[in-house]
């Protein structure tokens, strides 16, 4: 093969593109071939052109220490990661089975609770996580659905086999990224795409605007659907104002929406005040109501809590869903399908041990060395610690924290997680990727063809969060050809 | 449409018409200076002072020269109506409304932006600069070509022209102040030689010199020019025709209120203004007035459509708690 894959090498990870012999999987043979036909000229070209497209279609997303250049131009791969239809359509199964399971969990820990009464799982684990909420108790959105919109993490470990390694209920974001990602791609390889026939997934917005449209409280007119963020120096704003219009649905700020005495919301229009039916709100809980969270957020709305609880207006997701996005509750999701759905699990979980339990704990200790130990309760890759790249002073004090508060966090053993091939200055080198795809579950479920693939950049390292250097690519979901 | 919406596009609008207005005033300046003698007393440091920036720039240059002035008004972060200043706040606005406008439209501006951003310098030198200034020109007429053409002429369009057309006449308003000087009775023999090419100069400022022409059908006469860009009907620049289009949009608009009444009155004040009878110090405070009265209906707009109230009752609520 020609320069650009030239000492291509693949570690213990299994590898997305290539088999360990350095031979390109069924699947990405023409891709494959189609990369070494390029000159060293293509490629650049190629590669320039997608950096202009980011910047003139404004693709951009925030980091908050970056003070006067608030939007960066989004890191993206040209070279897409690639996956086969059939285990494509295995995943996709597991994914709407694992939202059902848990929509099913959190409409039951604000219900009945039989999941706790029945021992599933200990009612100390519920009653101490930040995101249950007693005021939640009673509350039955539309489909008995809480978490509307959920982005799953999924990863590859060296034997192929892939895990969900978390499921974000609260505000998952990247859908975004996932779509222009595939525009910039049409821009760059469409010589490419006419060859190998890639599942579309620029019918996300539409699903969303409808998933949103069968949530609002009354069914009878179409909604008024808002998109609620909290504004241009959020990392995400890019997104909230992307789906909002490509969903056709008003962008607004807190200041934009008020709870009158009829305890429905409004939003100041040019017209004067106009009702608003569905929120797909972008804030985290904490910054929703002031009257009920806090008192200090001007991002929210007062009264909000109060307009829902009436069942005047329908918030996706629903406050407090992240009770079951709690890297503790994790744990018990295979247990949920099984209970609620009387199903076996499609997509397995990472062995994880919870410091909640005293043995696990012990253990925990004792292989810090060679676990990854996260919070329960953060997002972003913050205030975790992966032990085999720590230090020892890091290991010593991560300890202390977790004796501090054991409940707080989970371990799981160090994946080598599969690598891409991805362009780094002009050869391909493999980088570390995950995928997040994005699950909707309304009155119907749906699931994104793909997904966001997020790759580490810097070499040898597992850290794909964007807010961390972490770059991105697009994902193409493929019918082999020729029955291969 | 949401109230913060309209505003943010309204401003975006002004913001670009300013953008645009500033490279056509630096642009045909240029070529006027390089008709002029040296030492007449029309020089750069006029053209801070129509902008209402000379303290603004003695604060940050000493010397009132060609270069310092042209890099205050076109690239200077520190004037907050420089060319890149109004077209980074174009941008800011249009970023946060993008929801409302064509994804060409954000592009075309954009696009712009970075290109002025990569090419603060080479305004330096003339040529340098006429290039930048031509592409700036090109790429705001591309932006109302682009609306004009793909957006639905809605309301979020109609703010679009209200924010345009204030800004214009308002710019407009201040050519003619600058046109102003050349009637003063004061006025050195040397300026009165060459005042036919300053008269076609200021037409060639607001793009109305063949449209002149073709209106008057006899040579350019500076009562003549004062009353075209005041009153004509049909002329884009004209004071007059950014009014009407004002009033139209308006009119088109929920909850005008008063406001078409207001500028139709205004309107019909533009119009009996008498160039003929006018002296260069009358001339001056008329057009003052008119800046006023543009800054009123500014001020009306805001009101009427930009900050809406919640109703009074819930509102003593909130002041309760």
């Amino acid at each position: 093969m020609s320069n650009i894959w030239k000492n291509y090498k693949t570690d213990v990870s299994y590898d997305e593109l290539m088999y360990a012999d350095f031979q390109p999987r069924n699947n990405s043979l023409t891709l494959c071939q189609y990369l070494d036909s390029l000159t060293q000229d293509n490629i650049d070209n190629r590669k320039i052109s997608a950096e202009l497209a980011i910047q003139e279609m404004g693709i951009s997303f925030t980091v908050y220490s970056d003070e006067g250049n608030i939007d960066r131009a989004w890191p993206f791969d040209i070279i897409p990661r690639i996956i086969d239809i059939k285990e494509w359509s295995k995943i996709e199964k597991g994914l709407k089975q694992r939202l059902k399971a848990l929509n099913c969990f959190i409409s039951d820990v604000y219900g009945e609770q039989h999941f706790i009464k029945e021992g599933k799982i200990p009612a100390e684990i519920i009653n101490s996580s930040k995101n249950f909420r007693q005021q939640c108790v009673g509350i039955k959105p539309r489909h008995n659905v809480w978490a509307n919109i959920c982005g799953s993490d999924l990863v590859r470990d060296e034997k192929g086999t892939m895990y969900v390694l978390e499921d974000n209920l609260r505000v998952p974001s990247g859908v975004s990224y996932m779509l222009e990602n595939r525009v910039i791609t049409k821009r760059v390889f469409p010589e490419l795409l006419e060859n190998i026939e890639v599942l579309p997934i620029d019918d996300y917005p539409t699903q969303l605007h409808e998933m949103l449209c069968s949530i609002a409280p009354k069914q009878s007119e179409p909604p008024q659907i808002v998109v609620l963020t909290p504004g241009i120096y959020n990392s995400a704003y890019f997104e909230h104002a992307y789906l909002a219009r490509q969903m056709g649905a008003e962008l607004v700020e807190g200041s934009d929406m008020v709870v009158e005495d009829d305890e429905c919301v409004y939003m100041r229009t040019i017209e004067g005040l106009k009702k608003v039916d569905v929120i797909y709100r972008r804030i985290d809980d904490e910054f929703l109501d002031p009257e009920v969270f806090r008192e200090d957020s001007t991002l929210g709305v007062a009264g909000l809590m109060r307009a829902w609880k009436a069942g005047n207006v329908a918030l996706a997701n629903a406050p407090r869903a992240g009770v079951a996005d709690d890297k503790v509750v994790y744990a018990y999701v295979p247990e949920m399908i099984r209970y609620y759905l009387d199903e076996e699990p499609i997509l397995p979980n990472v062995p994880t041990y919870l410091c909640s339990d005293p043995e696990d704990l012990e253990y925990v200790l004792q292989n810090l060395e060679q676990l990854v130990v996260k919070p329960a309760n953060e997002s972003g890759g913050y205030g975790m610690i992966i032990g085999p790249h720590a230090t020892a002073k890091e290991i010593i004090e991560f300890k202390g924290l977790i004796r501090q508060n054991p409940r707080n966090y989970i371990g799981q053993p160090t994946l080598s997680i599969s690598t891409s091939p991805t362009l780094c200055k002009d050869k391909l080198e493999p980088r570390h990727v995950d995928l997040r795809p994005f699950i909707l579950q309304g009155e119907d479920t749906f699931v994104t063809a793909g997904g966001l693939t997020r790759v580490a950049m810097v070499k040898g390292s597992l850290i794909v969060n964007s807010s961390q250097g972490g770059g991105s690519k697009d994902t193409w979901i493929i019918k082999t050809k020729g029955g291969q | 449409m949401l109230s913060r919406s309209a505003e943010r596009i309204y401003w975006l609008a002004r913001y670009l018409e300013r953008t645009e207005n500033t490279a056509r005033q630096v642009s045909v300046y240029m070529n006027l200076l390089m008709d002029l003698p040296a030492g007449v007393e029309m020089g750069w440091p006029e053209l801070v002072r129509i902008n209402g920036s000379t303290d603004l720039f003695f604060e940050h240059y000493k010397n009132a020269n060609e270069r310092n002035i042209t890099k205050f008004l076109l690239v200077d972060k520190k004037n907050p109506t420089s060319l890149f200043s109004s077209l980074t706040y174009a941008r800011e606005n249009m970023r946060t409304t993008r929801e409302l406008l064509p994804d060409e439209a954000w592009e075309q501006v954009n696009e712009m932006y970075l290109y002025a951003k990569q090419n603060v310098d080479i305004i330096s030198n003339r040529r340098g600069r006429l290039d930048f200034l031509n592409k700036i020109m090109e790429g705001c007429q591309r932006f109302t070509g682009l609306l004009s053409g793909y957006m639905s002429h809605n309301n979020a369009y109609r703010f679009i022209r209200l924010g345009r057309k204030l800004e214009r006449a308002d710019a407009t308003s201040r050519i003619l102040e600058l046109a102003s000087l050349l009637l003063a009775e004061s006025r050195s023999n040397e300026m009165r030689q060459y005042e036919n090419i300053l008269w076609v100069n200021i037409l060639q400022t607001l793009n109305a010199l063949l449209m002149y022409r073709q209106h008057v059908r006899s040579r350019v006469k500076g009562d003549d020019v004062l009353n075209y860009l005041l009153r004509d009907g049909a002329l884009p620049r004209s004071i007059s025709c950014c009014l009407q289009d004002l009033e139209n949009a308006a009119e088109a608009l929920p909850n005008h209120d008063k406001l078409p009444e207001k500028i139709a009155e205004l309107e019909s004040y533009v119009q009996s203004i008498n160039t003929q009878k006018t002296t260069q110090f009358q001339l001056r405070k008329i057009l003052d007035d008119l800046q006023g009265k543009l800054g009123e209906l500014h001020n009306s707009i805001s009101e009427n459509w930009f900050l809406v109230q919640e109703s009074t009752q819930s509102q003593s609520q909130t002041t309760k708690v």
